[in-house]
């Protein structure tokens, strides 16, 4: 399907929640799709795949906080640029909505990623992708 | 699944570093304490279920998240 080369693929350690045996995602871009990421797993018989936007264009001014577990986890050095996606759900009434408050945090440098398994109720887990 | 008895302060051994402890015990209430390597991501169950149920919704194949990236593209374009 898609060719990847070994240093395209990130390494979710932990898997995520709910597909914790796929490990192993590609970042699929394309201009048709922009500004949205499709993150594609790769292990497995049938991988899941997500859609993912920068939770930033979704709502200006998104900051989360990593705590030092997160930034271990993701072998991150001071100065590395992360890369945050927040995964578009379609509701039973078509509606899109984005989870802001469990993002997806991918350091490029190490090629890990992570999800936030957050409980912070300052953002959403179906925050309206568009609003309404 | 494997059922232990501990009293306050006993504790159980997960593995080769993960401990849990009774620290505290209340009116239907008890309060741990979990010692593991710092790489080791540790949950409260129910905001882990609820981050899966979403990830469950969320997910697709291949083909599907393409097709619906595109679609949600044109959506915020008009």
């Amino acid at each position: 399907m898609n060719p990847h080369t070994p240093d395209s693929v990130v390494d979710f350690h932990d898997g995520l929640p709910g597909f914790e045996t796929c490990r192993r995602y590609i970042l699929v871009r394309s201009t048709a799709c922009a500004p949205f990421t499709v993150l594609q797993g790769i292990d497995g018989e049938k991988p899941p795949a997500f859609v993912a936007i920068d939770p930033q264009l979704v709502q200006q001014g998104y900051a989360k906080a990593l705590e030092s577990l997160d930034l271990t986890r993701l072998d991150a050095r001071e100065g590395d640029p992360l890369l945050w996606l927040s995964l578009v759900a379609t509701q039973a009434d078509g509606q899109a909505t984005v989870n802001l408050r469990a993002p997806v945090v991918i350091n490029p440098r190490s090629m890990r990623g992570i999800q936030l398994v957050s409980s912070d109720a300052a953002y959403a887990l179906d925050h309206p992708l568009l609003a309404a | 699944m494997l059922v232990f008895t501990r009293k306050l302060d006993e504790g159980i051994v997960i593995g080769d570093g993960v401990e849990v402890r009774v620290l505290r015990l209340g009116r239907g209430t008890v309060r741990l304490g979990v010692i593991a390597a710092r790489h080791v991501p540790i949950h409260r169950r129910e905001i882990y279920d609820q981050i899966r149920s979403v990830n469950v919704r969320a997910a697709s194949d291949a083909g599907a998240a393409t097709e619906l990236a595109a679609r949600l593209r044109q959506r915020i374009n008009e």
